[in-house]
């Protein structure tokens, strides 16, 4: 499986002083799933996906991405990958096809091509009414596009949701799970839910984290759902 | 572009976008135009020494405020995130900030060569300590936005990272008093940290390398604790 993998993680842990908020985790990842990290606030899945993209430095053990280094081929290892934060940061000051252009600018899009990616994120994402729109006048859902949008403008091979459905209203919520299903194969998607249902129609594989450390991981399916399989492990 | 031609363009539009840089380029202006009345009414005196002092403490004063946004803002937003993830060395990000910051700074000073060419006009000003003091001005104003740049990385409450710069500049200005009350050999090594001490030989027209040295070494150091401290997260 590792020949396959787009993630690799052997004994990564975080320590902030006294405190794990990861300890000890190891999992691969294979390329082309959509793979979700479930568990409760503060249960470690944001500080996983944080040094994962590069954000956040490991205290122990190490990852790699697309056969990259986090830590020492940081770079290469961040041009694989594309990063919603569960905060869906937006420059309030620029209009969304501007903080595109910036976004893709950054990730070395230039000319053509960079237009090109624009408009196919655009159309992918359905945000040619907001397109000259000023950034802060945005929705929470529209952000939460744009936010995907200048994730993928680079065609990543792996791209990392915080929380994807955080604030959604139930419309949007399905939109965005029909998206994210969309981008496996092409993309690795891995992202993260306190949502036990929501991570049942959206993930083939499933990760439950639990005060920092990785409990278990399963396919989703099977005809007895994820729930009692979550509370054993809980 | 080169990346650090994207980010430099990106905070430029950030700056003037924002009023907080009109509104200090305008205060900095209207007193030092004022200043330069009076002074120029009272002593007439066809030089600049005095209007040199005035914008190094105007820049101690307001440098802090252009700065206090530049990473601070990026934290509170989550928008450093966006930028620490994307392929991007730290020390770009850092760069453009201190470059963007300098454009404006170094703006308002370009304001006060119309003093200078008015007393081009009507007098005949010894023009070696007008250079001389820019050169002070432009290496004063460079320190400033590093170490606000430095303070502006270690928070995100803008009005901390402002008023921890301030205070940091005004204890670097003041180290040759506390230096009177120090015994050897701290008394000369925090001589040496005196930002007036190594600004008002330039403003006046004497340029040694130690006071150059001095500016630049500080400015260095802070760029440097920035970047270290934003690959340390």
């Amino acid at each position: 499986m590792t020949a396959e993998a787009a993630v690799i993680a052997r004994g990564l842990g975080k320590r902030y002083g006294a405190t794990r908020a990861l300890d000890d985790v190891s999992l691969d990842i294979r390329r082309g799933e959509v793979f979700c990290l479930l568990g409760p606030n503060g249960s470690g899945k944001t500080t996983f996906l944080r040094i994962l993209a590069g954000y956040l430095a490991p205290s122990e053990g190490s990852i790699s991405l697309s056969g990259h280094d986090v830590v020492r081929e940081s770079l290469a290892a961040r041009a694989c990958l594309g990063y919603v934060p569960e905060a869906v940061p937006i420059y309030s000051h620029m209009r969304v096809r501007e903080f595109l252009r910036f976004m893709g600018r950054l990730r070395g899009l230039q000319g053509p091509a960079l237009e090109d990616a624009i408009a196919r994120v655009v159309e992918r994402l359905a945000l040619q009414a907001v397109l000259d729109r000023p950034s802060r006048a945005l929705s929470r859902g529209y952000r939460q596009r744009v936010a995907i949008a200048q994730a993928l403008l680079h065609d990543p091979e792996v791209v990392i949701l915080d929380e994807p459905t955080n604030g959604l209203d139930p419309r949007q919520i399905v939109e965005a799970r029909l998206l994210i299903r969309a981008l496996a194969g092409r993309h690795t998607v891995i992202m993260s839910s306190h949502i036990l249902g929501e991570v049942e129609k959206t993930a083939d594989r499933v990760a439950v984290f639990l005060g920092g450390r990785l409990r278990g991981v399963r396919e989703t399916g099977g005809p007895e759902g994820l729930e009692p399989w979550f509370m054993s492990l809980a | 572009m080169s990346v650090l031609g994207v980010l430099i363009r990106k905070e430029l539009h950030g700056t003037f976008t924002s009023p907080i840089g009109y509104t200090v380029a305008a205060v900095f202006l209207l007193v030092l135009g004022y200043t330069f009345s009076l002074t120029l009414f009272q002593t007439r005196t066809a030089n600049l020494i005095y209007i040199f002092h005035q914008m190094y403490v105007l820049s101690i004063l307001l440098v802090p405020v252009l700065t206090m946004r530049s990473l601070a803002e990026e934290r509170r937003n989550d928008t450093l995130e966006l930028l620490l993830t994307a392929p991007v060395r730290e020390i770009w990000i850092v760069l453009a900030k201190f470059l963007a910051n300098l454009v404006l700074v170094y703006g308002m000073y370009a304001g006060s060569l119309l003093y200078a060419a008015i007393l081009g006009m009507y007098g005949e000003p010894d023009w070696g300590p007008i250079y001389s003091g820019y050169l002070a001005l432009a290496l004063h104003g460079s320190l400033l936005v590093a170490i606000g740049l430095l303070v502006s990385s270690l928070t995100e409450n803008q009005v901390v990272a402002a008023a921890l710069t301030l205070g940091i500049a005004l204890m670097l200005w003041f180290a040759d008093a506390a230096a009177y009350m120090l015994p050897p050999p701290f008394d000369s090594i925090v001589l040496n940290l005196s930002l007036i001490g190594h600004f008002r030989p330039m403003a006046t027209g004497s340029v040694f390398l130690s006071d150059i040295g001095y500016f630049l070494t500080l400015s260095i150091l802070a760029l440097f604790l920035t970047t270290r401290w934003l690959r340390e997260r």
